[in-house]
């Protein structure tokens, strides 16, 4: 059978990342095709380069057996190659019928048609088997409903390759059967599906080959699934060569429990969270894209998320805390968000001042003053340490690198002399150098005495840092595991935790892990 | 009958019409002049121009912007239409016609300034308030254009059997704004890029050309109003436009604009408008301190927001429930 779009050899490089390192992709009519990948392998890169969000550097891409070249998601979308994005692209005041059709409305000496149109969408939904009033606006519809309506949107186009991201995230389990009938529906009506997911049930469950991406190259190409188990899927996304590289021993001296939490719950829908993390030690979270762990460190800290049952211990004392400010100020608790640019730094302002935004209060004079001189001798060691390349102290964050961008953001809570330091993928999007560095200094906080709480989706490097490992799924804490450092041994006894608590939760999946 | 008071109630104005037409039965209670024939016709007059104003930051609203330069385009344009007059001595509807144009191109300039340099357009239009104002008061040195030809005022005060000619300034504005809204392409991409932009954009709309075409409605508007106010006070200002700014906000927001974009209410803005004229006539007529004047428009603004706020969130409280399949 003849390949409706194929992929060769494509090379993606960012500043200072290879994204896609020579990959292949092929999809064909009638077939449903899983790309899956663990975070940062390159699925987002190579959907990016099939929508025209991005050109390739090298390599090629061949529609109907010809050469293409998208430099726009319009030209993407003129060539037959609809997207249903993570999330949804709706305008939603506006109604089904009208959000099908926005950029061709159908007009009668220039007066739109709504009732036409109406019609129009009709045949669309009807196709879809969902019975919506194409005049319901939007913004009444839940999640499911409106990617369905995006789906139609994408039919209506006549695009017969559609690509679908992670389509399943924030959706019901219900809604998850619904969507598969109708993808079902259309493959065997003859279209070309790429269904991009994490969750491997779902991938087993629909999809006829399978495409994995890792560190930006295939790790399999066009693999039919049948006779494919999830274990086999797993192995090829972790990959057995990713040896753990030597940062030397670490020193066991590990202090009192710092940080407790016992039966914690949140109104995020956390339940059963117990874990400790001891001075000196490196404990981490490991889990899935959803797995609620970011979240629960902001629940800790007291940002976003009422923490609604059990006991935060600090020190082996019961507390609450009452903020982020009383967090930082009383507990002395870090948070090294994983959204750098959105949370972790200030873009437009200077390394200084986002390094000593922690410490104002402390080096102000007497009037409450900050002199630029006080700041730059309390944060001068902390930056040196970390060997950030900046011109000066006040050069702006915004025009570093990503890798030295990160170390200012790490920088401002040592400048903090934190207690307990929450770090969320702290190595994300920073190139090999700036990681390695960035590895060395956790281990060294933790030496001197620092409780480190390392949440990071990288299992290599959560297998190199770590002391012990706390898996989650589905807001809950499902295993503890003490790390041995071997890398096979962890890596499968962290997957396996996972997959057996979805097989556990796939059934009666409860609303709480929508959240 | 019933489905069609059902109907009037169900709409998003119909609160404030309520609000209106109470305050309207209270200034005829309190004052006997309010139901003059004099006092309309004043009434009347205030509204001929602000509702043009009003509609023509309504239009920037709705595209998610805003446009501070609305009285600086109306007034350079009241002034240029007032010195083609007097100078030149064009007759009315050409010097109508090319103060349209000038207002048209005024806005072509701000919505292509905001459309490629992708500077916020609140900085883009703040620039341009002075830019114009400059101009405005360069050209005239601050005097105005007294010698109006009569025609023009006579036009003005004309009647088209019983109903006064200005009346239909706001109703036709009105209906051609909704209309394009509502029933044309450019119209709906409007309130789409308002009401998501990244959607919008992925869907197939240029961003760039739907904020030039509402730039330069907006100008065309102002330019309208500018001219006349003119025709209103008999003579071309060079302080025509200068306290618009408070009342093409307030307008449709009290006529409950969504600030961010993606919704405003044509028969709101219109009512709103009316609001402000009864609370500014009220006022007067109650004699009051006329400085009261904005207190009273800032507490109504206030009002209300927290109103919209309050009734939206009882409508999208259970968003599920309404989304079920029928």
């Amino acid at each position: 059978m003849g390949a409706l779009l194929e992929v060769r050899q494509v090379t993606k490089i960012y500043p200072g990342v290879r994204a896609l390192n020579g990959v292949d992709l092929t999809l064909r009519a009638g077939e449903i095709h899983a790309l899956v990948g663990a975070n940062g392998a390159g699925k987002s890169s190579l959907v990016k380069m099939l929508t025209g969000v991005h050109g390739p550097d090298e390599g090629e891409m061949r529609l109907r057996g010809e050469i293409v070249r998208f430099s726009s998601p319009q030209e993407s979308l003129a060539a037959g190659i609809a997207v249903v994005h993570q999330e949804r692209n709706l305008i939603p005041r506006y109604s089904i019928a009208e959000n099908m059709f926005l950029d061709r409305l159908p007009t009668r000496h220039g007066v739109v048609q709504h009732a036409k149109m109406r019609e129009d969408a009709r045949r669309w939904l009807d196709m879809l088997e969902v019975s919506f009033d194409p005049a319901t606006p939007v913004q009444r519809l839940s999640v499911a409903h409106m990617q369905l309506v995006e789906i139609g949107r994408a039919l209506s186009l006549n695009s017969n390759i559609l690509l679908l991201d992670e389509p399943t995230a924030s959706i019901s389990e219900s809604d998850v059967d619904r969507l598969f009938k109708v993808l079902r529906r259309l493959r065997d009506q003859g279209a070309a599906i790429l269904f991009v997911s994490h969750k491997l049930e779902e991938v087993m469950a629909l999809c006829d080959r399978i495409t994995v991406l890792r560190d930006g190259k295939n790790a399999c190409n066009d693999r039919p699934l049948e006779g494919m188990k999830k274990v086999d899927i797993v192995t090829l996304m972790l990959g057995r060569e990713n040896a753990v590289s030597d940062l030397g021993v670490r020193s066991q001296r590990l202090g009192e429990r710092r940080l407790e939490l016992k039966s914690v719950t949140t109104e995020l829908g956390h339940r059963d969270i117990d874990l400790y993390v001891r001075a000196g030690e490196v404990v981490g979270l490991y889990g899935l894209v959803g797995a609620g762990r970011s979240e629960l460190a902001k629940a800790v800290i007291g940002s976003h998320g009422v923490i609604t049952g059990g006991e935060v211990l600090i020190d082996g004392k019961r507390t609450s805390i009452g903020g982020v400010l009383e967090a930082l100020r009383k507990w002395r608790i870090g948070y090294v968000s994983e959204d750098r640019k959105g949370e972790g730094l200030i873009l437009t302002h200077s390394v200084a001042r986002n390094t000593a935004i922690t410490i104002w209060h402390a080096i102000a004079g007497q009037l409450g003053l900050v002199s630029e001189r006080g700041e730059e001798s309390a944060i001068r060691p902390h930056l040196e340490r970390l060997d950030v390349k900046m011109t000066s102290l006040r050069q702006t964050v915004g025009n570093l690198s990503g890798g030295n961008q990160q170390k200012v953001s790490v920088a401002k809570w040592l400048a903090a002399d934190t207690r307990i330091l929450i770090m969320d993928e702290p190595t994300a999007g920073v190139d090999v150098r700036t990681k390695g560095y960035l590895h060395q200094l956790v281990w060294e906080l933790a030496d001197s005495g620092v409780a480190v709480l390392l949440i990071t989706s990288d299992l290599s490097e959560m297998i190199q840092l770590a002391d012990r490992i706390y898996v989650m799924n589905d807001y809950r804490v499902v295993e503890e595991l003490t790390n041995s450092r071997e890398y096979d041994l962890m890596s499968s006894s962290i997957m396996n935790a996972i997959q057996i608590d979805n097989d556990r939760v796939s059934v009666p999946k409860p609303a709480a892990a929508l959240a | 009958m019933t489905n069609l008071s059902k109907r009037l109630i169900s709409q998003d104005w119909f609160p404030l019409l309520l609000v209106t037409l109470v305050g309207a039965l209270l200034l005829a209670i309190i004052s006997n002049s309010f139901l003059s024939a004099y006092n309309l016709f004043v009434m009347l007059r205030i509204l001929s121009v602000t509702s043009l104003v009003a509609l023509s930051q309504m239009l920037v609203i709705a595209i998610g912007q805003m446009n501070l330069a609305v009285g600086a385009i109306g007034g350079l344009i009241a002034i240029l239409f007032g010195g083609m007059l007097e100078v030149y001595g064009l007759p009315i509807g050409l010097a109508a016609a090319v103060g349209l144009l000038l207002g048209l191109a005024a806005g072509v300039l701000s919505g292509a300034l905001v459309a490629y340099t992708r500077i916020s357009g609140f900085i883009i239009t703040l620039a341009l308030l002075f830019v114009f104002t400059g101009l405005n008061l360069g050209i005239t040195l601050s005097i105005p254009f007294y010698k109006m030809p009569q025609a023009l005022k006579d036009l003005y005060d004309s009647y088209l059997g019983p109903i006064p000619s200005i009346l239909l300034i706001p109703v036709l504005a009105a209906g051609a704004v909704a209309g394009l809204l509502y029933y044309t392409r450019p119209g709906r991409h409007m309130l789409a890029m308002g009401g998501n932009p990244a959607a919008a954009e992925l869907a197939g709309i240029s961003l760039s050309r739907t904020t030039i075409f509402t730039h330069t409605l907006s100008g065309g508007l102002a330019a309208l109003a500018g001219m006349v106010a003119v025709a209103r006070l008999g003579t071309a200002e060079p302080t025509i436009g200068a306290d618009w700014l408070l009342p093409s906000f307030a307008a449709p927001v009290i006529g409950g604009a969504v600030l961010e974009g993606g919704y405003v209410s044509v028969t709101g803005t219109m009512i709103a408008v009316v609001i402000i004229v009864l609370i500014t006539n009220g006022l007067l007529l109650a004699r009051t301190d006329p400085f009261y004047v904005q207190f009273f428009l800032g507490a109504l603004i206030l009002a209300t927001v927290l109103f919209n706020r309050w009734r939206s969130s009882v409508n999208v409280a259970s968003p599920e429930t309404t989304s079920g399949r029928p």
